[in-house]
């Protein structure tokens, strides 16, 4: 028997770079950046850092002002992609007695950690005893998958997955197994992140792995693959993919963005935070294999890349590695370098963008000169500077690697 | 005669809603006020007039209802 395919039929993004898929990825392909110098609002003393913050968005807008103020800005950001997604595929009138097979697959690295904040001021700093009543449902980092069934009537399976910067890609690994296993025809999966709080940008700042910037540079701080790269830049966001199995989506005449063909996951075992060659390239050639692809049909790949050093360097000698001699003709782009890291949302953001790029047949580039490219990031096609438009792209990979070692990687292929 | 004006005030400031649109009959859960949320609206409340509600007392469901607390509230406090 021929296993159930997954087809992506609906997408919804909240980035720094707009509210919604459709904006979000015209001003990627345009080399807008949404990074800017950001001074967190509750900070006790000055503190300001290059980040990617959703300016725009505007939860009570979608969510009306009472509900919105009982979700802490992870879930609005999340709850808002996933409706966006939701509605972009077509199923708000789908019946309830389907939806109650449907499930929820999220991720998401630090949750409500602008709950725990600010409750932790209250407690530290105020002297106050009582906290507001919805502190616990507010900060839990199921909270937003939760909503979201809630808002939806899925009835299946609803799972949070908390793998640091790996989080929704596994997310989405889950939903693609409950569909090709016909557990659950249709699945949301995708990821939300709010991360701009005082405490974790302090943390971030004494790993010493955050990019520099003042207001003129900071839309440029993140530099993935360039010779003068510096660091990540931290962002929010939220990314939603509705998935769904191949034949229904056919049958009911839904829009197929492209198909999530197989994913691939490892551990390093090697060490928290520096990461490994053998390791990536396991989960790289675990996706490839998983969606019956060789090297040789590959044509791009979303690079994790986040600007650091040894980052960088390492993804590069992994696909090389697992690509072999493939590996110099494959497009590679970090679009890291106009969204900053959402953490525990990239996955999700940067498979949404993958299936754009197929779907639209335009890759989106990584920021910045191609003469600034470091050597060591030598050996695979860059798309730097500028987007690459019909190359019709057949497959692509969009690789995630977390602290703690874990890889997954999203293997998709073009509607054929 | 019930003064519903700090409490239809203190809606409007929270949830964004016209007084205009409102009368002692509105159900909160029109509003989009649902069990979670009024938790949360009823310790505003609390917080906002420096006192604390006994346990049994049962949640507002209309505009009326919470005009009548926040008039008993703001009675204690005097």
């Amino acid at each position: 028997m021929t296993p159930r395919r997954v087809a992506v039929t609906g997408i919804g993004l909240v980035t720094p770079l707009g509210t919604t898929a459709p904006a979000t990825f015209a001003a990627l392909l345009e080399g807008r950046s949404g990074v800017r110098l950001h001074a967190p609002p509750e900070a006790p003393g000055a503190l300001a850092v290059p980040a990617g913050v959703c300016d725009g968005f505007e939860a009570a807008a979608t969510l009306g002002r009472v509900k919105a103020a009982t979700l802490d800005r992870y879930s609005q950001l999340g709850v808002v992609a996933g409706l966006e997604a939701w509605r972009d595929a077509g199923l708000a009138e789908a019946p309830q007695e389907d939806r109650e097979g449907w499930g929820v697959a999220w991720g998401t690295g630090v949750g409500g950690v602008l709950t725990y904040e600010r409750s932790y001021r209250d407690l530290h700093l105020a002297g106050r005893e009582r906290l507001a009543p919805l502190t616990v449902v507010q900060a839990m980092n199921n909270a937003c998958a939760g909503y979201l069934a809630i808002a939806l009537g899925l009835g299946g399976a609803c799972t949070t997955y908390s793998v640091a910067c790996a989080s929704s890609a596994i997310a989405i690994g889950d939903a693609f197994r409950r569909i090709r296993a016909g557990t659950s025809p249709v699945m949301l999966a995708g990821g939300s992140e709010a991360p701009l709080a005082y405490g974790v940008i302090r943390a971030w700042l004494a790993l010493q792995i955050l990019a520099p910037g003042d207001a003129q540079s900071a839309p440029h701080a993140c530099k993935p693959f360039q010779r003068e790269r510096a660091g990540l830049v931290l962002a929010e966001g939220g990314a939603a993919l509705v998935l769904e199995d191949w034949s229904r989506a056919q049958a009911r005449g839904a829009r197929i963005y492209a198909e999530l063909a197989g994913v691939g996951e490892s551990c390093d075992h090697a060490n928290l935070v520096r990461p490994s060659v053998a390791g990536q390239a396991r989960a790289m050639r675990a996706a490839l294999a998983d969606a019956r692809l060789t090297p040789a049909e590959l044509d791009y790949v979303n690079a994790h890349a986040t600007g650091t050093h040894d980052g960088d360097t390492v993804e590069i000698a992994a696909l090389r590695s697992a690509l072999g001699e493939r590996a110099a003709a494959v497009a590679v782009s970090a679009t890291k370098s106009a969204l900053g890291h959402p953490l525990g949302a990239a996955g999700a953001l940067e498979a949404a963008l993958t299936t754009l790029a197929l779907h639209h047949d335009a890759i989106p580039p990584t920021l910045g000169e191609a003469t600034q490219l470091d050597p060591e990031c030598a050996g695979v096609a860059h798309v730097a500077g500028k987007a690459l438009r019909g190359a019709r792209p057949r497959a692509a990979l969009s690789n995630s690697f977390a602290f703690g070692g874990s890889n997954a990687v999203l293997a998709l292929r073009t509607r054929a | 005669m019930l003064d519903t004006a700090p409490a239809f005030r203190f809606v409007e400031e929270r949830l964004g809603i016209d007084v205009r649109t409102l009368d002692a009959a509105t159900e909160l859960e029109s509003l989009g006020v649902d069990s979670l949320s009024l938790l949360e609206l009823v310790f505003e409340i609390e917080e906002k007039f420096g006192v604390r509600l006994d346990e049994r007392t049962a949640p507002p469901r209309n505009c009326g209802e919470l005009a009548a607390l926040v008039e008993r509230l703001t009675a204690a406090r005097a």
